[in-house]
């Protein structure tokens, strides 16, 4: 469904990714794993268009992302929950759903989509009126999750749920992304928690300084000696 | 010194203030979506005094079409300033002094065009509604009441179309998260587009309501810049809240200046204020990012 063939990223004048290729089939969840700076973000940053390719090509069911706006990508129903949630700070948890219908397809039936997501996140429902920089970790997590699936998108890419988040938390979304899978999306996940993106993930890509180093089904990775080693911590 | 005049020119600061939260509230909308400061805003002001001038003399307009006119051709003119100069600008790395600059070239620009192509005697426009009424006990003139309608009218409008539309929504989510709100659809080119028209049709309104006071001329929009950016400061840059209540508060503290000192002192009132702020609560009332 998101194909990812042959991408060169830079930053600057510092090249990011080399030749990365990826695909992610229907109903999928397909993880990322690497360190700090291995390229993850910049991955997904590459597919939402934020990051220009020098190399290769991005498509989701045919339609090459890497030719066209940014801001059209969600219309192709792709969705980005970015690094460290991205909400808008001085907008109430309501406002910052409300902008997620903000394309025109979602916006005439932006109150059910929002209750919908509030129906699976009901603790959203009672901050409905804070702001969203005043929510805790976790709830801004879910906040941004939620933000990205008023559009009902086919795709989303998660980067980085796990990140500051205690361990019940952490479970907790990781439950609430198991779900919105069984719904049909597919999910490209980002992780540096290995073990538990692996645990959800049907397939994985481990990523070292920009290089595609490993991939395969998530419980063969698991078992990988290497991969047990770098990044499971055994 | 009399309660009665103190009033009086309380009464003239808070209408003249309306129009400074006017004027202050299109640059600090403009400096909350795109961080940039516009140097020629105040000759947007003056071409809506312009505009004002020709459609009601030349053509003999009744002054609601004036104020239209004036809105229209400075909404279209704001779009294409931000189009043909500022997003060249905008988008090159590293050059985020430039479209300032490019603003300040602007305003030199309008301010010889006008002069060259209008001449420099200053032109009367009619007030709207002559008369005067009786406002507690004090004789207010029309003009003066209308002024303040409309401000009231402009600004809980706006603020409201910022708060619930769809197009408010973009412009508040791209003031905060430029990325995000892009990942989520939105243009952020256009919500900059839009941005800026509405900014410079605030400011030919403003004009058009004084006009009839202060005359229409090439440099009629400095005054009205100077005490937008201390307005901006008081308030907050980017607060639309700040600017409000920064320009009621301008206004009075120059009437009040009037009254106290005289009405040559009331800059040095002002400015005063305004190093006073810089000094001791640099953020303004409100902060910064209210959007």
């Amino acid at each position: 469904m998101l194909k990812i063939k042959n991408i060169d990223v830079f930053h600057g004048d510092a090249q990011a990714l080399w030749d990365v290729s990826l695909a992610v089939e229907k109903k999928e969840i397909v993880t990322m794993l690497g360190a700090n700076g291995a390229g993850k973000s910049t991955t997904l940053r590459a597919i939402s268009g934020l990051l220009k390719l020098n190399k290769g090509s991005i498509s989701l069911a045919g339609v090459r992302l890497d030719k066209i706006e940014p801001y059209q990508i969600i219309l192709h129903g792709l969705s980005h929950v970015p690094e460290g949630r991205r909400l808008f700070p001085s907008m109430t948890v309501m406002e910052n759903l409300m902008v997620g219908a903000y394309v025109s397809s979602a916006w005439k039936s932006r109150s059910s989509a929002v209750n919908e997501m509030t129906e699976i996140f009901p603790i959203l429902k009672e901050r409905r009126n804070q702001l969203a920089g005043t929510l805790s970790g976790g709830e801004q997590q879910m906040c941004a999750i939620a933000r990205a699936m008023v559009s009902q998108p086919k795709v989303l890419l998660l980067d980085e749920p796990s990140l500051g988040l205690a361990p019940v938390i952490v479970e907790r979304i990781f439950e609430v992304i198991q779900r919105i899978n069984r719904r049909g999306v597919t999910i490209l996940l980002v992780e540096q928690n290995a073990h538990i993106a692996l645990q959800i993930a049907h397939r994985g890509y481990v990523i070292e300084t920009g290089h595609v180093v490993r991939e395969g089904p998530a419980f063969q990775l698991l078992q990988d000696q290497y991969i047990k080693q770098a990044y499971l911590g055994l | 010194m009399n309660l009665k005049l103190i009033a009086e020119q309380m009464l003239n600061g808070i209408v003249l203030g309306s129009m400074y939260a006017l004027v202050a509230s299109g640059l600090t909308l403009i400096w909350g979506t795109m961080k940039m400061l516009n140097f020629a805003h105040g000759e947007l002001y003056m071409m809506g005094g312009y505009v004002l001038y020709f459609s009601l003399i030349l053509l003999g307009l009744h002054p609601f079409w004036g104020i239209l006119i004036a809105m229209i051709i400075a909404f279209v003119f704001g779009l294409l300033m931000e189009k043909m100069i500022l997003r060249p600008l905008l988008d090159k790395p590293g050059w985020h002094v430039s479209p300032i600059v490019a603003t300040l070239g602007i305003s030199i620009f309008l301010q010889n065009f006008a002069l060259k192509a209008w001449g420099e005697r200053f032109k009367s426009v009619p007030y709207f509604i002559e008369g005067t009424m009786d406002l507690f006990g004090f004789r207010v003139a029309y003009q003066r009441v209308l002024i303040l309608v409309v401000a009231a009218i402009v600004m809980v409008g706006f603020w409201l179309y910022v708060k619930r539309s769809r197009f408010g929504i973009a412009l508040r989510a791209t003031a905060q998260d430029r990325d995000a709100a892009t990942l989520l659809g939105i243009n952020s080119h256009r919500v900059y587009l839009l941005t800026f028209g509405i900014s410079s049709a605030l400011a030919a309104l403003a004009a058009t309501m004084l006009a009839p006071i202060f005359l229409v001329n090439p440099w009629m929009g400095i005054p009205p810049q100077l005490k937008a950016f201390i307005v901006v400061v008081l308030g907050g840059l980017g607060s639309f809240g700040g600017a409000i209540l920064g320009g009621f508060l301008l206004g009075c503290i120059e009437s009040l200046a009037t009254v106290f000192l005289s009405s040559e002192w009331k800059d040095v009132a002002a400015f005063a204020v305004l190093i006073a702020f810089l000094i001791f609560k640099p953020s303004g009332f409100f902060g910064t990012k209210e959007w």
